[in-house]
């Protein structure tokens, strides 16, 4: 076994450390691609669902009732007036035939005879929608407002339940947040050591070639390239374990999205996608090595 | 860049070694070593005396490079190792013969590859590295065709410590920096190894080595160094001439 300082030989000492022990470098590789595609799935789920923001059924909504009969108030200056409240995001007119026609069409209240009611007795009513993240506080003051233009009737708003999700939302996302953070630094780091205990330096080997007189350059690179190696064959299994569970998963994925009208971009995986995270792989592989040569060296 | 070994390169007259009041601390501690002058010149046979932790091995790190003195200025062919860079230190350490202190021999090669290392990181060929390694060890009297093939685990302590020697004298060093040379020797060995260094150094080789005082090669009473040496004693840091 002889030791030269060129790159052929670097990489054959690569080989040696990375196939010289198959059983564990299938371990390790085996963990590694794991924490990697369970990092891939989230990075993946974030894309696809980014910019996150609440589904419509989820933002605060009130129902405005407007006082008196058709033609006997001007429903545009009114619908004007509740658009300029703060925080409407929306002011829908409901006309009160077409409410009486939707009734109608539903069987269990055609059988109690409201379809024989005449006149229409329902009012006329704008379904007013609020901004996404409006705070329940903001809302109810708004809809205080509301309540004093004049031609209103009355407004439907439900207070608590709007309140009991803003909270919900709230700590979801706090929970979220505060998992996120850890969670991601443990999939690093539980990366960096699989390939920093694969790449295993072999300290005297360093230590007698320092002491040599070897380039420190030189040294480093066999753990340089079984870093790379090493992470290049775990982000190719874990980009395969990402696109087989995305096959399983995404048909209810995107029903479940449409169900909820949760944003959900359905992508396929671009194949640059999968070459560019084994590329980030490897070069993060390649660091790793180099870094704890580093070390060793320095020691 | 810089392609020749730095030490061929300094005149006869400069001396190749110096240390001006320098100065090692790790931590808070009372330092290793404090206000250490001293000027070696090309061919001298330098032995550093001393008790056990009185500096001797941080002193040989501190002029082979491997760590930087905490104040003051080691130089080395009139170079400054603080200002030197990574890449030019390893570049002069291969043309300097290290013996570190305990086992330094690489158990997962053989005894003539461990010699052979250092030929080939200072750039020669294989078989210009074991030809190399063969005549070391001969130098140095270990059997090439008995131990050769044998790993560094199989050797006793004394024959370990006479291959690393062969592998810090393999390159033909112009500097030598021998730690705990003579500790596991015994006394035809170890007069066998002062006999060698004897001889590098009146051919002009510079030999710094370190010896704890009052130990002597096994079955010895005595520390035959050689006349010509200069003996220095290192006490709690500080050179006692």
């Amino acid at each position: 076994m002889t030791y030269t300082t060129s790159r052929a030989s670097a990489f054959s000492e690569a080989l040696r450390r990375t196939f010289g022990r198959p059983v564990e470098f299938g371990l390790v590789v085996g963990a590694s691609a794991t924490l990697l595609a369970a990092l891939a799935l989230v990075t993946l789920t974030l894309w696809r669902a980014l910019p996150l923001e609440q589904p419509p059924w989820m933002r605060p909504q009130a129902l405005v009732f407007a006082a008196g009969a058709q033609g006997e108030i001007d429903l545009a200056a009114l619908q004007s007036a509740l658009r300029h409240v703060a925080m409407v995001a929306s002011a829908d007119f409901l006309a009160r035939d077409a409410a009486l026609s939707e009734l109608a069409q539903r069987k269990s209240l055609s059988a109690i005879g409201l379809t024989d009611l005449r006149p229409n007795p329902l009012p006329d009513a704008f379904l007013v929608r609020f901004v996404a993240g409006a705070q329940p506080e903001a809302v109810e003051t708004a809809v205080a407002e509301m309540r004093k233009i004049k031609n209103v009737e009355s407004v439907e708003y439900q207070a608590e339940l709007y309140r009991r999700m803003a909270l919900l939302s709230q700590l979801l996302a706090r929970i979220c947040l505060l998992l996120a953070a850890p969670l991601g630094a443990s999939l690093i780091i539980g990366v960096s050591l699989a390939a920093i205990l694969w790449v295993r330096i072999d300290q005297d080997e360093v230590r007698v070639l320092h002491l040599l007189g070897a380039d420190p350059p030189v040294m480093r690179r066999p753990y340089v390239y079984a870093g790379a190696m090493s992470l290049l064959l775990a982000a190719a299994l874990a980009w395969w374990m990402v696109t087989a569970a995305g096959g399983w998963l995404e048909p209810l994925i995107n029903s479940a999205a449409q169900q909820y009208a949760l944003r959900w971009t359905p992508a396929a995986l671009p194949i640059w996608a999968g070459a560019l995270f084994c590329l980030g792989a490897s070069l993060f592989g390649a660091l790793l090595g180099s870094l704890a040569a580093r070390a060793a060296i320095r020691r | 860049m810089r392609t020749e070994p730095y030490l061929s390169e300094t005149s006869v007259q400069a001396p190749l070694l110096s240390c001006e009041a320098v100065e090692k601390r790790y931590g808070e501690f009372r330092p290793a070593l404090m206000g250490l002058n001293l000027a070696i010149g090309r061919g001298e046979f330098v032995v550093v005396q001393g008790p056990a932790g009185c500096g001797k091995s941080v002193l040989l790190r501190l002029l082979a490079g491997l760590e930087a003195p905490s104040a003051g200025a080691i130089k080395i062919a009139g170079e400054d190792l603080a200002r030197m860079r990574p890449r030019a230190l390893a570049q002069l350490r291969r043309s300097m013969g290290i013996l570190p202190p305990g086992d330094s021999l690489l158990g997962r090669r053989s005894v003539l590859e461990n010699v052979a290392l250092a030929s080939w990181v200072a750039g020669s060929a294989f078989e210009e590295g074991m030809r190399r390694a063969r005549a070391a060890l001969e130098l140095v009297g270990l059997d090439v065709e008995r131990y050769g093939a044998a790993s560094g685990a199989e050797l006793a302590s004394g024959q370990r410590q006479c291959a690393a020697l062969a592998r810090a004298l393999v390159n033909r060093p112009a500097l030598l920096l021998l730690d705990d040379l003579l500790c596991p020797l015994d006394e035809a060995i170890a007069a066998r190894v002062l006999q060698v260094l004897d001889q590098f150094s009146t051919a002009g080789v510079t030999v710094v080595a370190a010896m704890r005082s009052g130990v002597a090669p096994t079955n010895s009473s005595s520390t035959p160094w050689p006349a010509r040496a200069r003996t220095l004693q290192l006490v709690d840091g500080k050179l006692v001439q």
